[in-house]
């Protein structure tokens, strides 16, 4: 192989990028019909394609993408209209260019893109047939040929962007003798020479179709450079069989510019991630790059140093003190005092800036939706609405990664099993579109990610009988579940509302995937639904994997770590209030009975002496609850949790680790774990008392 | 890898004590020598996994050597070293004795490891060199780091814990 796997894997990812830029576009040039900042955006990304997969030598991939970057000229030039066959089309492309993907990575087979270039080339051939006469025909009148040559935005922008820095801009005409034998050998001297004084950024018809002799007698370009406009027409005119150049000198007006960024803005569906290295090759784009990428392994080594940087404070803190207590207080031990102080200001705050570099939008994710939506609402006849909000929120790229699966099938779900068709949807008076709402939000330090559809909800007497039919309960009990309880069977693993297993969903697997995808990631999910009103799931996330709000307490002289989410509260029991119920510690509290477990027990510790109060930490996951008595509470703190390692691999009770202030190590207990084996459910507990 | 050659057929070991026997490892294998510290212990591992330790940041499992190989237990002592072991993915650190110095030798000098040798299991030794008068044992350090051994201990250990 040529190149390296970290090369092949950047190409990857950027291709990754331009994919979902194609997707998205082509989403809105479907809805909005004619959209330039579309067409752009779609005509840059192919070309970027094109470009870095020429360089890996990936040629079928090149073929695509050229393909459709010509398409895609014709288009903003505006001599090719869009139309739902040619929307089609271009989603056809899109998918071979992922399989095309796949190819590389090696998870698909070989791609074909043979019937789709030949559809895309079949739209550029009909289009040639009525836009192709205007170049040549119109030779005579060369100002109306000049005036050919559009400037879209983009240009527009360089050509602004250029001139601040004194460069000229110019309109330039070649026309090529008519016994010019090797036309496409005289336009490319041409484009050389020019290249030598400045700088071509667009050129009819493009610089492909020139090179190949697709093209009449003549050419136009929009030139941009230092040099006198006279020079420049001599330069062109000292190349043999060139019959006439007119150059004329181009000016934007500026009333565009203060009205393009806020449209941009308000587009805020089209516009994609802000320049994430989409190197044109107009070198005068290059200061827009403003970002970079880092391997998140990258920022993890950089947390890991300002853990050190922490201890040090610590440490300098100590030193101060030890000092103080030797030497009396004075400036010198006041000034130690106010660099440590300052020092873990910084810290603190490079910790913070760190973190945040870990975070990605959620729209990493959320842009992947509208495409799914749009293919299964096609297949199944129905007309929906899909509206995205807070696709800026921001989540660590661990969490973005797991929640990909869970949002797709709740989405699938949304369309296949909440919307109705239109025509129920008309029978039942709503309006023919169904609406699904996807939106992320901060909710406290949390991220709450809501899907709300207008479909026909879910009916608790149907989820009743289905349960009896599927033998997960009898009648008797299914009577006398609340609608909570219903609900939560939904997430129970077997179970499926759908009345047909569909290719869609419907498979009695999923629900219960969903909730344990989301739970792995201390995240939670709820449903709330009004029959015939439409449903809606919460799912509640951490913003991060990497640090949590933990709840310190203390053993033997160790330092153990709850996370706080599964903490609901903390009591002090005293000894005598310890009943036994067959072999288990239980205590009342509230009149409801709670199991105790002792951590010195977990930790085949000694146990404590004879103490007159308990500290109890309890924990809880929906209905679980579970009572840790420890030897003492410290109290709340944001913790980074660090893996155990590959060799120690799983240790039962622990989740994981972390460095202490002091730079000690304090463990992390595996709550979730802890409840789910020993938690009982209150309820049940209460009932068998 | 990981063997650093400074001439042709020439190896360089670290050198350490543990129970008055001379042990070497690889210096290739060795990120660094730390003096001993504290060690946070995990409950259910095995007993020569003495906890885990913060080194720079990173959480860092350490065992026994001593404790690995069966040897007598002993306390810590201000001689005591950590020497920290990393093989591709797996960092880990090994509590010893002391460690005395680092030593050369020829590839040729080292003998395969007799059938018995006082209670160190031989699947961990590469051989042993003979230097003037003395006799260093050389470990095979990913015989020890092999992760998947961890899971056999632990099977064994929750067995006859059921037992008991």
């Amino acid at each position: 192989m040529l190149f390296s796997d970290a090369e092949v894997s950047m190409f990857l990812e950027e291709l990754d990028e331009k994919i979902q830029v194609i997707n998205e576009n082509l989403l809105s040039l479907e809805r909005k019909g004619d959209h330039t900042t579309a067409i752009q955006e779609i005509f840059r990304a192919a070309h970027t394609i094109k470009g870095s997969s020429a360089v890996m030598g990936y040629d079928k991939m090149t073929k695509l993408t050229h393909e459709l970057e010509n398409l895609f000229d014709r288009i903003r030039s505006g001599s090719l209209e869009i139309s739902t066959q040619l929307v089609d089309t271009l989603f056809e492309a899109l998918d071979t260019l992922k399989e095309l993907q796949g190819e590389i990575t090696g998870e698909g087979l070989t791609a074909d893109i043979s019937a789709v270039t030949a559809k895309l080339t079949g739209f550029l051939a009909g289009d040639a047939l009525f836009t192709g006469p205007p170049q040549g025909s119109q030779s005579a009148n060369s100002a109306v040929s000049v005036q050919r040559i559009q400037t879209d935005e983009i240009t527009e922008d360089i050509i602004r962007e250029a001139e601040l820095r004194g460069f000229n801009a110019a309109s330039i005409r070649v026309q090529l003798a008519p016994d010019c034998q090797m036309k496409e050998i005289r336009a490319y001297l041409v484009f050389e020479t020019l290249q030598q004084a400045g700088e071509i950024i667009k050129s009819v018809p493009t610089a492909e179709e020139i090179q190949e002799g697709r093209f009449e007698r003549e050419f136009s370009l929009i030139f941009l450079t230092r040099d006198d406009l006279d020079q420049v027409e001599n330069l062109v005119l000292s190349i043999a069989e060139i019959s006439s150049v007119e150059v004329s000198p181009l000016h934007i007006q500026d009333t565009v510019a203060p009205n393009a960024p806020a449209a941009n803005q308000a587009n805020s569906e089209t516009v994609s991630a802000p320049v994430n290295g989409s190197v044109n090759n107009e070198g005068l784009e290059k200061q827009s790059i403003k970002t970079v990428r880092v391997d998140v392994q990258k920022l993890d080594i950089l947390m890991n140093l300002v853990g050190e940087l922490v201890i040090d404070r610590t440490r300098l803190d100590r030193f101060a003190e030890i000092y103080e207590d030797r030497h009396g207080s004075g400036d010198l031990a006041d000034s130690i005092m106010d660099i440590s102080s300052h020092l873990s200001q910084v810290s603190r705050d490079l910790q913070v800036e760190i973190m945040k570099a870990r975070m990605l939008p959620v729209a990493n994710v959320f842009n992947r939706l509208p495409r799914l939506v749009r293919d299964v609402a096609q297949k199944l006849n129905k007309e929906i609405n899909f509206v995205v909000e807070g696709k800026e929120t921001e989540l660590d790229r661990n969490v973005i990664e797991v929640i990909g699966d869970p949002l797709i099938h709740l989405i699938r779900n949304a369309v296949d099993h909440g919307i109705e068709t239109p025509e129920e949807r008309a029978a039942a008076g709503k309006p023919r579109i169904g609406t699904i709402h996807l939106k992320a939000s901060y909710v406290e330090s949390q991220i709450m990610i809501t899907i709300t559809d207008d479909g026909q909800g879910i009916d608790k007497e149907h989820v009743r009988h289905l349960l009896v039919d599927r033998g997960l309960c009898n009648h008797e009990q299914a009577a006398r579940l609340s609608e909570r309880e219903i609900m939560e069977y939904i997430f129970a693993p077997g179970f499926s509302t759908a009345g047909s297993v569909s290719d869609i969903s419907g498979r009695g697997v999923g629900m219960d995937i969903v909730r344990t995808q989301i739970e792995q990631i201390n995240g939670s999910v709820e449903l709330k639904t009004t029959p015939g009103q439409g449903t809606t799931f919460s799912i509640k996330l951490p913003l991060t994997l990497a640090i949590i709000k933990a709840l310190m307490v203390e053993l033997c002289d160790r330092v153990i770590a709850f996370p706080l989410i599964y903490v609901v509260e903390t009591i002090i029991i005293r000894p005598v209030e310890i009943k036994h119920v067959r072999h288990c510690a239980v205590v009342v509290v509230r009149g409801k009975v709670l199991q105790l477990l002792r951590l010195r027990e977990i930790f085949n510790d000694l146990p404590a002496g004879d103490e007159e109060k308990l500290s109890v930490v309890v924990l809880g996951s929906g209905d679980r609850r579970i009572g840790i008595i420890v030897d003492k509470l410290i109290g709340e703190q944001e913790i980074v949790i660090k893996s155990l390692g590959v060799y120690l691999g799983q240790v039962p009770g622990l989740s994981g680790a972390t460095i202490l202030g002091d730079g000690r190590v304090g463990l992390i207990v595996d709550a979730r774990h802890l409840i789910k084996e020993t938690g009982i459910e209150e309820v049940a507990y209460a009932a068998a008392y | 890898m990981g063997t650093i050659t400074t001439k042709t057929g020439e190896e360089q070991v670290v050198v350490f004590q543990l129970s008055g026997q001379t042990y070497g490892i690889e210096i290739g294998a060795v990120v660094e020598i730390i003096r001993m510290e504290t060690v946070t212990a995990l409950p259910g591992t095995p007993d020569f996994v003495e906890g885990i330790i913060n080194l720079r940041g990173r959480v860092i499992p350490v065992m026994d050597l001593r404790a690995r190989f069966g040897l007598m237990i002993s306390y810590h002592t201000v001689d005591s070293r950590i020497i920290i072991v990393e093989t591709g993915t797996t960092t880990v650190g090994l509590i010893v004795d002391s460690v005395a110095e680092v030593l050369r030798f020829a590839t040729a000098d080292v003998m395969p490891p007799p059938a018995m040798l006082d209670g160190t299991d031989s699947d961990y030794l590469r051989g042993i060199i003979l230097n003037g008068e003395r006799m260093v044992i050389l470990l095979d350090y990913t015989g020890i780091l092999r992760a998947a051994e961890i899971e056999d201990l632990r099977l064994v250990h929750s067995q006859a814990a059921e037992v008991s």
